[in-house]
């Protein structure tokens, strides 16, 4: 397998993806739906995965300073709120720079709690998960219930960005995908999720991938703030500014949050609600281990725990009842299946017979039912990430003093 | 011309000590100066003052001829002073180029220019003859390499001046050629070298002048080639230098600890413990060496119980203790100086009277049925004190508040007044003074003499060579070679724990 891992890290994970397609299109066939590479399932999941990828880039900032950032949950509602507020008074951009404001002030708190006073970081994030929700309410309580449509809990509605379509590429991947080509055919559907109505916001939260990736790995503030998760003493003893390159890691970790909770606002809910997040700031984090701590892992990341989500809004509707979802415990079943193979021909015997069993319970579970349970969607990201963690650990390679403690001068 | 470094009455105090006592020390460009010390003389403070990582309370430091102050290692840096840490300032799962640019990145606009910074690191390593690969990641490197980054990074600021703090504490023989062979091609090139270590014969080898320290003072500038390593010692120590070795044999006949052909697997599945058998019988010493992570940390601790065996017996006395749990094997007399004592031999925040009852929780004195002894556990504690020479004001200090010696001896204590059949030793005196070193020789000799048998692991082959009534080589996992330590010197054995000495035979 050297080729494969000898290959840049754009091309493993696009290969991946052709074969996970494939995949997708056979099984499709087999159960008799064709909602797994619809072009609507993949722009929800995009849609869908966006708040993720924010999250989980910002969880890699931070993680990547050294600091755990379990807030990433509570700066995103810093966000919401914000972002409604910033559309409320000056329009989409308003409440773009509003809610990355809005989180990185929740960044800023949790710098000054964790780097400052060495706050235990989990403690600390906790506590800003538990403040932010509170927070947003009362400034609800304050701005937003005296305005006509809000009230304690949720603001009035607001505009998003609007959408746009590539032109030409759309057409062309709509021309391919109505030759129904197998596999071709079904690439093509999906893919035209991706350039078609796709919103401005959407375009912003994918160019901070490739961003964060060039700022961590290429620049000189980007290796400084790497050494903080690294090695700090390391940094220190070259002159490194270890505290502050951690509160930059932090602040910018909040503000990707904050971004992210602008974006439910503006893009998915159209309006501020409380609870509104849904725990996305904790798959952002599982994204963040899933994509072995890099920007374009991330992404990855967020694109597969979403995938069940888009899939879901389509398949749990009027016309259908999740057969499709169904249909992805047999996906499950043969990338597990698919695993058992990869770990018996590495010698983990152990890996390949834990695999094995989670592959046939996922088949025994697909010939059993006619249509899938509506909460499995909601529960797939975790799974996922435990399987992975299972399978992959000794291969993932986080930031090694992510979570210590670092004081200057003290070894 | 004006020397490369003079230090003039440097004093610094910390709450309760003086860590330098009005130091006076020389150094002249494009020499070797080595600094010499016990354990705790206040070499490293010394060297922090000098690199800008503490400052001084008093006294004047000039480089160049240049009256200087600095107030952080920037400052240093840009005077022309690197430094090499003891425990290397590396981040693991950076590359050498990372590692070497970190702190003075060149860049365009913010960008990091790798080309530049590849160029220049290429060019200083070959003005200095060191080479090294700039995307090699630094977790693939042996630790002899890894210094040598340390040093490269330290050249690629352009220092003029390097400090080594305790450079050979990692390195096997072989690799302290190495790095000797680069030091003097340092200085050819025009280096000035400031070397800080306690083995005398290395220091004896390297350096053109030697400084030693003692007790926070300057004893004494020798230069090297007028200077035997007993005058050192006497220097350093004020007194003739301990030996380890352990006179007449008391080994019997009677079998005390037999592992039969162990096998214990990493995660992987691959065998870190190959295939080991070995004997120790009552009164001996059996002497482990090897470059660590050839095996030996999972040797002692499956003989210790803390790891699963895959295969194989492990024989206490006759006694088949393989499946027995720690506390069943260490009742039955199993005693253990781990080899990281704070992070497995002591509990740094609790005092030491808990820290005494530590593995012997469960027994008198420390312990009254249910309840914990306070009054017990403190007389016995209070007892190892006294017999074992631990240095402290009362059993009721937490144990963080010792040196390290006297750290080691209450473990020691702690051990040996349970009167174990059986001792693992690992690294019992790695990291603490010449005086508590030879404190803990005495009593692992006077154990032997009372019967005990002594499983020891070390790193320090001179104290192998002279502990040990034998000593078995781990290499790869397995026992490769039985030696009689009358019979060989360090060079020797270090040339089989790398192999080495292996290849003509296999």
């Amino acid at each position: 397998m050297s080729w494969f891992t000898n290959l840049p890290s754009w091309a493993r994970w696009s290969l991946a993806a052709a074969v996970g397609m494939f995949v997708l299109t056979v099984v499709q066939r087999v159960s008799g739906t064709d909602l797994l590479t619809e072009e609507g399932t993949a722009q929800a999941m995009l849609r869908w995965s966006i708040p993720i990828l924010l999250a989980g880039l910002g969880g890699l900032y931070s993680e990547r300073a050294g600091i755990v950032n379990i807030g990433l949950e509570g700066m995103m509602i810093l966000g919401t709120w914000f972002g409604a507020w910033g559309a409320l008074n000056w329009g989409p951009w308003g409440g773009l720079a509003a809610g990355l404001v809005g989180g990185a002030l929740g960044g800023l708190l949790h710098a000054v709690a964790t780097v400052s006073f060495g706050v235990d970081q989990i403690i600390s994030g906790v506590g800003i998960n538990i403040l932010a929700p509170a927070l947003t309410r009362f400034l609800s309580e304050r701005v937003f219930s005296g305005e006509a449509g809000g009230s304690v809990s949720q603001s009035p509605r607001v505009d998003g960005f609007g959408n746009f379509t590539v032109p030409g590429l759309a057409d062309f991947l709509g021309t391919i995908r109505d030759q129904e080509i197998f596999w071709i055919s079904d690439v093509a559907g999906f893919s035209r999720g991706f350039v078609a109505e796709m919103s401005w916001f959407t375009l912003i939260g994918l160019l901070t991938v490739p961003l964060s990736g060039w700022l961590l790995w290429k620049t000189r503030v980007g290796l400084r703030m790497r050494i903080c998760g690294e090695n700090p003493n390391a940094g220190e003893s070259l002159g490194v500014n270890i505290y502050g390159h951690k509160y930059l890691g932090v602040i910018i970790s909040g503000g990707l949050s904050g971004l992210a909770g602008a974006f439910i606002v503006l893009e998915l809910a159209g309006l501020y609600r409380g609870g509104q997040t849904l725990g996305r700031g904790f798959i952002g984090l599982a994204a963040l281990v899933f994509g072995n701590w890099r920007a374009i892992g991330v992404l990855a990341g967020s694109l597969v725990f979403s995938y069940p989500f888009g899939l879901s809004l389509v398949d749990f509707n009027a016309e259908s009842s999740g057969g499709a979802t169904r249909a992805l415990l047999l996906v499950i079943a043969i990338a597990l299946a698919g695993v058992m193979v990869w770990a018996q021909r590495s010698g983990k015997r152990g890996d390949a017979i834990l695999a094995g069993l989670f592959a046939a319970i996922a088949l025994v579970w697909y010939l059993g039912t006619e249509t899938a349970a509506a909460w499995l969607p909601n529960t797939m990201p975790y799974a996922l990430v435990l399987i992975v963690l299972l399978f992959a650990s000794q291969r993932l390679r986080g930031p090694r003093t992510a979570g210590l403690p670092y004081r200057r001068g003290e070894t | 011309m004006a020397p490369a470094i003079e230090l003039i009455g440097i004093t610094k105090r910390f709450p309760g000590v003086i860590a330098n006592d009005n130091i006076n020390l020389t150094v002249a460009e494009g020499e070797i100066h080595a600094i010499c010390g016990e354990n705790g003389a206040g070499k490293s403070t010394l060297m922090k003052i000098l690199y800008g990582m503490q400052p001084a309370d008093e006294g004047v430091m000039r480089v160049f001829g240049e009256e200087v102050t600095f107030s952080s290692p920037n400052d240093a840096i840009e005077r022309g002073i690197g430094m090499v840490h003891q425990h290397l300032m590396l981040a693991d799962q950076m590359s050498v180029i990372e590692n070497v640019i970190l702190g003075s990145e060149p860049t365009k606009r913010g960008v990091i220019d790798f080309d530049a910074a590849k160029a220049h690191l290429a060019e200083v390593g070959r003005a200095y003859g060191l080479t090294v690969d700039p995307d090699d990641y630094i977790d693939t490197l042996e630790i002899g390499e890894r210094q040598r980054v340390e040093i490269i990074k330290v050249l690629y600021r352009g220092a003029k001046i390097l400090i080594l703090d305790e450079p050979t504490a990692v390195l096997v023989p072989q690799e302290v050629e190495e790095l000797f062979n680069n030091l003097r091609e340092l200085k050819q090139d025009g280096a000035t070298i400031i070397f800080i270590d306690h083995k005398l014969q290395e220091v004896l080898e390297i350096s053109d002048s030697i400084t030693v320290i003692r007790r926070g003072k300057t004893v004494a500038t020798v230069a090297a080639s007028e200077v035997t390593a007993g005058d050192l010692a006497e220097l350093m120590v004020g007194e003739e230098l301990p030996s380890p070795e352990t006179g007449a044999s008391t080994v019997t006949t009677d079998v005390a600890l037999a592992v039969t052909d162990l096998t214990v697997r990493d995660d992987d599945g691959r065998a870190i413990v190959d295939n080991v058998s070995l004997q120790v019988h009552r009164g001996e010493i059996l002497g482990v060496a090897g470059i660590e992570g050839n095996g030996q940390s999972e040797l002692i601790n499956a003989i210790v119980g803390t790891y699963a065996a895959e295969t194989g017996s492990i024989e206490m006395a006759g006694r088949d203790i393989g499946s027995a749990s720690v506390r069943e094997r260490r009742e039955g007399g199993l005693g253990y100086v781990p080899q990281d004592r704070h992070r497995e031999g002591l509990l740094l925040d609790a005092p030491l009277w808990e820290n005494a009852a530590l593995g012997h929780q469960t027994a008198a004195p420390y312990s009254k049925g249910f309840w914990v002894d306070r009054p017990g556990s403190r007389s016995q504690t209070q007892q190892i004190r006294e017999e074992f020479d631990v240095r402290t004001p009362n059993v009721d200090v937490s144990a963080r508040a010792l040196s390290g010696g006297n750290q080691q001896k209450l473990i020691i204590g702690r051990e040996m007044t349970a009167e174990p059949a059986v001792l693992i030793a690992a690294h019992p005196t790695r990291g603490i003074d010449v005086g508590a070193q030879a404190d803990v020789w005495n009593q692992i000799r006077q154990a032997r003499a009372n019967g005990l048998a002594t499983l020891l692991i070390s790193a320090d082959l001179d104290e192998l060579i002279g502990l040990s009534d034998t000593i078995v080589v781990m290499y790869h996992g397995r026992l490769v070679a039985t030696l009689d330590p009358a019979e060989i010197d360090p060079r020797t054995l270090g040339s089989y724990m790398t192999g080495a000495a292996l290849k003509g035979d296999a």
